[in-house]
C-alpha cells in the first residue's frame, strides 16, 4: 500500500511539472483556461492516491470547486475579449442536441432517483441541462428556488430526526438522500438555463 | 498494485505530455487530449474503489466540457 502510494507520488510530480512548464510557455488565455483544468485534475489525482473514503470526502467538493471555478474564469474571460454581444446565440447550436430525443433526459433523471444522494443528484441534474439545452427554457426560477429551499427544510429535518429520535435513522437517512438529491438537482439544472442571450 | 493502478498512472502521464504539447496546437485538439489524463484518473478512482468521487467526476467533466465548448465556440465565432 505505501510502495503504491508512493509510485504514484512520483507520477504525480512528473504530471506536475511537465504541465507546470507547459503553464509557463503558453501565452494564450485561452490556452491557459484548458490547462487550468489539466491542473485541476493533477489535485485530484493526489487527493485520489489516499485511496480511503477521506479521499472520496475531499474529492466532491473538490470536483464542486472545480467547476464553480471554471464557470467563473470563463465568465471573465469572455467579458475581458469583448466577444459577449457582437455574435447571435449560435453557441452549442448542435445538430445532436436538436434531434437527440428527450428521453435519454428521462432516463439520466430516473437513474438519479435511483441512485440516490449526492451522485444522484448530480446525474438528475445533468438529464436536467441536458433537456434545457436540447428544448430550450422558460426561466421559472422561482420553482427551482422553492424546490431548493424544500430540500434544505428536509435535510435539516433529517438530521433533528437523527438526533432527537436516533431510532428512527432509517427514515432520517431516506429523507437527507432524498433532499440532498433534490438540491443538487436543482443547483445543477440553474446551469442548463445558462444558455439564454442574456445570461452568460 | 494492482493492473487498473498501472494503466491508470500510464494514462495520466501519456495524456499529460499530450495535452501539454498538442500536436496541431488549436483549442479542441488541447480539449481532446483533456479527456486522456481525466480517463486515468477514472481508471485509478477504479483501482482504489471509491465510487462515488467517479460517479461524480463524470458528471462534472460533461459540465465541464460544455463549458469549454461554449468559451472556444465564443473565441472562434469572433475571429
Amino acid at each position: 500500500m505505501i510502495e503504491t502510494f508512493h509510485i504514484g507520488l512520483y507520477a504525480a510530480a512528473l504530471c506536475i511539472i511537465i504541465a507546470f512548464f507547459s503553464f509557463i510557455k503558453e501565452s494564450d488565455d485561452l490556452h491557459r483556461l484548458i490547462l487550468t483544468d489539466l491542473a485541476a485534475i493533477m489535485a485530484l489525482f493526489l487527493i485520489a492516491l489516499v485511496g480511503t473514503d477521506l479521499a472520496e470526502a475531499l474529492i466532491l467538493p473538490g470536483l464542486v470547486v472545480a467547476i464553480s471555478k471554471l464557470m467563473a474564469l470563463s465568465e471573465v474571460y469572455i467579458m475581458k475579449e469583448g466577444i459577449r454581444h457582437n455574435k447571435e446565440n449560435s453557441v452549442l447550436d448542435i445538430e445532436v442536441l436538436k434531434s437527440a430525443p428527450a428521453i435519454l433526459a428521462a432516463i439520466l433523471v430516473i437513474y438519479g432517483i435511483i441512485l440516490s444522494g449526492f451522485p444522484g443528484g448530480a446525474v438528475a441534474g445533468v438529464g436536467i441541462i441536458f433537456y434545457l439545452i436540447c428544448k430550450g427554457h422558460k426561466e421559472r426560477f422561482e420553482l427551482i428556488e422553492t424546490a431548493s429551499g424544500y430540500a434544505w427544510v428536509g435535510w435539516m429535518l433529517a438530521f433533528f430526526i437523527m438526533i432527537i429520535i436516533p431510532s428512527q435513522w432509517f427514515l432520517a437517512m431516506m429523507l437527507a438522500g432524498g433532499a440532498i438529491l433534490l438540491k443538487v438537482t436543482a443547483k445543477l439544472s440553474l446551469i442548463g438555463t445558462m444558455r439564454g442571450d442574456n445570461n452568460v | 498494485m494492482n493492473v487498473e493502478f498501472i494503466i491508470g498512472i500510464g494514462l495520466i502521464i501519456l495524456g499529460t505530455v499530450a495535452t501539454a504539447w498538442p500536436s496541431p496546437k488549436t483549442y479542441i485538439t488541447r480539449l481532446i487530449n483533456l479527456e486522456i489524463p481525466a480517463f486515468g484518473l477514472l481508471i485509478i478512482m477504479l483501482s482504489f474503489d471509491e465510487t462515488i468521487a467517479l460517479l461524480t467526476f463524470i458528471a462534472v467533466t460533461v459540465i465541464t466540457t460544455f463549458v469549454f465548448v461554449r468559451v472556444i465556440g465564443k473565441k472562434e465565432g469572433s475571429g
